[in-house]
């Protein structure tokens, strides 16, 4: 370029180009050099690969898409500035982000309206289920943390009516399904520490909580929370609310194992990944490796997979739960009064669970949701196949 | 590519610039004795970039812009060469109007086509268009599209663009471009290629044979593209979320204030999406050295429909003036033939924004006001206070919105039953969630769309010229940052006008 000699240049211009220019190489520079990371942690999500050229990938416009999802997932200081976006929005008044309420002390999901008609095919398939077996069948949907502490939202903020959700479900079920009302037990202990603060999933104490509401019905005696030692396995978690909402500011989390000293031993926990393969074979529910990354909830029993098999040494019946994560932490408890739990995960069943489990073997059978995934799910519909 | 986008902002962007800046116009290669050879540098820079831009988005599409460029540019050099023979001009002139046209009928309009008429005929046309996509996936599998046809993007701007050049040749209104770099370079700029502004090619012929860049009309450029960048990725993408979210409600439900305060939100979105990707455009264009035509003047601020028609999308109106409204015989020829030719332009202008009966409705909405406030109303709009004459022109601007992005008649009738109260309640919850949690965005777009803002920023300029000068560059760097925080994670950040 040149610059006329006799023509003065206007400072101001002249900052204005330097100063744009050298921020876009400056990141630019930084974004190709600093090294990357292959998973998001902070995201819970894998990072995109640099794409392969090909013509096939540049004619499909695949190359291209991935090229600009590799750049924003590496792009230097990525969390810092969603962090800094987060602070500015809160800051200027809007408390809700991706999907995510953030509230005082916790974060909580956002829940629109539910589509009953959807809800209705589970419930008929449910009902088919329970025609079809003869097996005692009961079904508990837990509200979440977005129902017990409604009131804490921002004002006039939309959130599903889980209550009406849960009692709507439950007045569809036919007599011979045996529903359990958890609802009272968790909003009664709302000041307890029941749910996470930055996670979709209930505590450990929630779990329990639940647990021993549901003794009567199931026809077992809980153990009182006073025999347990309680170990503070999984510190500073942060959880799946905060990997949207990217906000710092609501306390981390703690994740709760609950001992039973002297209580009947689990023998044998049976994973099977993947149908047709042999199970792998483990001797606890606790996974221990989930507590040193971010994902501590999948310690327990690890991560969703189709079909959980714990074997203990107590010698009660054998109980079959359908469920969502929420069992996870909630089966442990059973481990004192059932000989024989398995645990099955209808996403990742596509064929009749008659063909995947003998479920003629089972004394009962324990639908358990959370009301947020039940909402949403088209998966538990299977059950009528 | 979008420019609201990282890969633009960061590595395109910098990267051509400053290969650009330090390229001379044209190098001259001495080929021996007396002879050499003039390489015109930048409009070669301009070409390659300006198809890699292009292409990055229309990997497969990028083949027809090069054909029709290819065949303008060569009805243009005909039209030269036989400069006294009429008849020759004029076949020249009609295969270049009608191969663009042709691209849009094919690529736009063949599917509406086959669908009104099969809905008319109750028939089960299939459209050629899709046989061809099929016979052509039979042979390459090329994984065209079977269903519907793909639009290529920035269809509709470029073949526009390409028309001016054909006819204003045949009309002798400019010079023939002997270059088939310079032509293909003006086709390919690429700050305007894929949303505009419809810059004629009379506006920048004489800057593709030479124009200066300097440091002056860099950051004249960066000041103008900053701007754009913060209407799009901070205006019209917070607010479009509200939208997004009260388009897809159940309108038969919806209280009268969630409606308008949706319908609000998109007259904002619209107007500071497009804007804002037109001032990109231009301050691209003036650190490239060339001056792009305004295309959008505070639209919400005019005190009649007509005028906001001289405000917003300055560009396409001149376009739909100069060579439709205009060569029909304007306003020169009696009331009803005027009164046609307003119907048949706003008709055209409506289609142009998209296949589809509710866009030629929204024309035809626009053509009938026109046509009121020129058979009288206008004169009493003068008249009353301007306060009242822009509540109007806003109002009719907003329901026209509603007729634009309801995608159905249909559902339009049912939108405009909700603000007036069908859907039961006045306020309920919803609105009063969306206004609360919102209030500061609503605030800052009215705010941005008057002339307020800028009137104040001129009276800074005059009263405190040198801080306002240091600000400048201030100004840009927050929207750098601001706008980066938001595309590193740009979950929602929709470019409206890719579909016109």
């Amino acid at each position: 370029m040149k610059i006329k000699k006799g023509k003065r240049i206007n400072i101001p211009d002249l900052i204005t180009c330097i100063a744009f220019f050298a921020v876009l190489i400056f990141m630019a520079l930084m974004t190709v050099i600093l090294p990357k990371q292959d998973f998001l942690e902070m995201e819970n999500s894998y990072a995109e690969k640099f794409p392969e050229l090909s013509a096939k990938s540049v004619y499909n416009r695949s190359y291209m898409n991935k090229m600009e999802k590799y750049i924003s997932d590496h792009f230097a200081g990525r969390i810092s500035w969603i962090k800094g976006r987060t602070i500015l929005e809160t800051s200027l008044g809007k408390n809700e982000r991706n999907g995510i309420y953030i509230l005082d002390d916790r974060l909580v999901e956002k829940i629109p309206e539910p589509d009953y008609s959807s809800a209705d095919k589970a419930i008929a398939a449910i009902n088919k289920f329970a025609k079809e077996h003869d097996v005692p069948v009961f079904a508990m949907i837990v509200p979440t943390s977005a129902e017990i502490y409604a009131d804490e939202l921002p004002e006039n903020a939309p959130n599903a009516d889980q209550k009406e959700f849960i009692n709507y479900v439950y007045r569809g079920l036919d007599r011979s399904v045996n529903t359990i009302d958890v609802y009272q037990t968790m909003l009664s202990n709302r000041d307890d520490y029941i749910y996470y603060r930055t996670d979709h999933h209930w505590t450990t104490k929630g779990a329990y909580l639940a647990y021993a509401a549901a003794g009567k019905k199931m026809g077992y005696d809980p153990v009182p929370l006073e025999m347990f030692d309680i170990e503070h396995a999984g510190i500073d978690f942060i959880g799946t609310f905060y990997s949207k909402a990217l906000y710092d500011g609501v306390e981390k989390d703690t994740l709760d194992f609950y001992h039973l000293p002297g209580g009947y031993p689990v023998t044998e926990v049976d994973i099977t990944e993947h149908f047709g393969e042999e199970p792998e074979v483990y001797g606890s529910m606790y996974f221990r490796e989930y507590l040193d990354v971010k994902d501590k909830y999948s310690a327990f029993l690890g991560s969703n997979v189709p079909i959980v098999d714990i074997r203990t040494g107590c010698e009660g019946g054998r109980l079959l739960i359908i469920k969502d994560s929420y069992a996870h932490c909630y089966a442990p408890f059973l481990t004192q009064h059932y000989s024989d739990i398995t645990l099955a995960d209808m996403r990742y069943i596509n064929i009749s669970l008659d063909k995947v489990i003998d479920t003629s073997g089972y004394d009962q059978v324990l639908i358990l949701y959370n009301a947020s995934s039940f909402m949403t799910d088209t998966d538990i519909r299977k059950l009528g196949y | 590519m979008v420019f609201s986008s990282l890969t633009f902002l960061y590595f395109f962007l910098p990267i051509v610039l400053i290969i650009y800046i330090f390229l001379p116009n044209k190098i001259n290669v001495p080929l021996g004795s007396e002879r050499s050879l003039v390489i015109p540098a930048r409009n070669l820079l301009i070409l390659i970039t300006g198809f890699f831009f292009y292409a990055w988005g229309e990997p497969f599409y990028v083949i027809i812009m090069f054909i029709s460029t290819l065949i303008d540019y060569t009805a243009g050099r005909l039209m030269n060469k036989y400069d006294n023979d009429q008849r020759i001009r004029t076949v020249c002139l009609i295969v270049s109007v009608c191969m663009n046209i042709g691209l849009l009928a094919v690529f736009k309009y063949s599917d509406f086509i086959f669908d009104t008429i099969n809905s008319v005929f109750n028939s089960h046309i299939t459209n050629p268009v899709i046989l061809v996509n099929r016979k052509i996936n039979d042979i390459y599998n090329f994984g065209l599209s079977e269903d519907r046809v793909a639009l290529p993007i920035g269809i509709s701007f470029y073949t526009f663009q390409s028309m001016s050049y054909t006819i204003d040749l045949y009309l002798r209104k400019i010079k023939v471009q002997k270059s088939l770099i310079g032509f293909t370079s003006y086709v390919t700029l690429f700050p305007q290629i894929v949303a505009g502004p419809i810059v004629r090619y009379e506006d920048v012929a004489a800057e593709i044979e030479d124009r200066k860049v300097n440091i002056g009309k860099i950051s004249e450029g960066i000041a103008k593209f900053s701007k754009g960048l913060a209407k799009k990725v901070l205006l019209a993408n917070n607010i479009g979320i509200i939208w997004t979210e009260v388009k897809a409600m159940d309108y038969t439900q919806i209280s009268a204030a969630t409606a308008w305060l949706g319908i609000l939100a998109f007259t904002f979105q619209i107007y500071f999406d497009f804007s804002g990707y037109s001032d990109m455009a231009v301050g691209l264009g003036k650190m490239l050295g060339f001056n792009f035509p305004k295309n959008f003047d505070h639209p919400y601020m005019s005190k009649s429909v007509s005028e906001f028609w001289r405000r917003w999308h300055i560009t396409l109106g001149t376009w739909f003036r100069e060579y439709v409204y205009i060569p029909l015989g304007g306003n020169r020829k009696g009331m009803a033939k005027t009164l046609r030719n307003l119907l048949i332009v706003w008709g055209l202008t409506g289609l142009w924004h998209g296949a589809s009966w509710n866009f030629v409705i929204w024309g035809l909405y626009y053509g009938v006001l026109i046509i009121i406030e020129r058979i009288g109303f206008g004169k009493i709009l003068e008249k009353l206070p301007k306060a009242v004459s822009m509540a109007y022109t806003f109002l009719a601007a907003v329901f026209g919105w509603v007729l634009f992005d309801t995608d159905t008649i249909g559902k339009a009738w049912q939108f405009f039953k909700a603000m007036f109260g069908a859907g039961g309640s006045f306020a309920d919850s919803t609105a009063k969630y969306i206004l609360s949690s919102n209030v500061l965005i609503y605030v800052i777009c009215i705010f941005a769309a008057t002339t307020l803002f800028g009137n104040l920023m001129k009276f800074f300029k005059k009263k405190k010229k040198h801080i306002y000068e240091y600000a400048v560059p201030a100004a840009v760097i927050c929207v750098l940052f601001l706008c980066t925080s938001y595309l590193v994670d740009a979950s929602y950040n929709p470019f409206l006008y890719f579909r016109f």
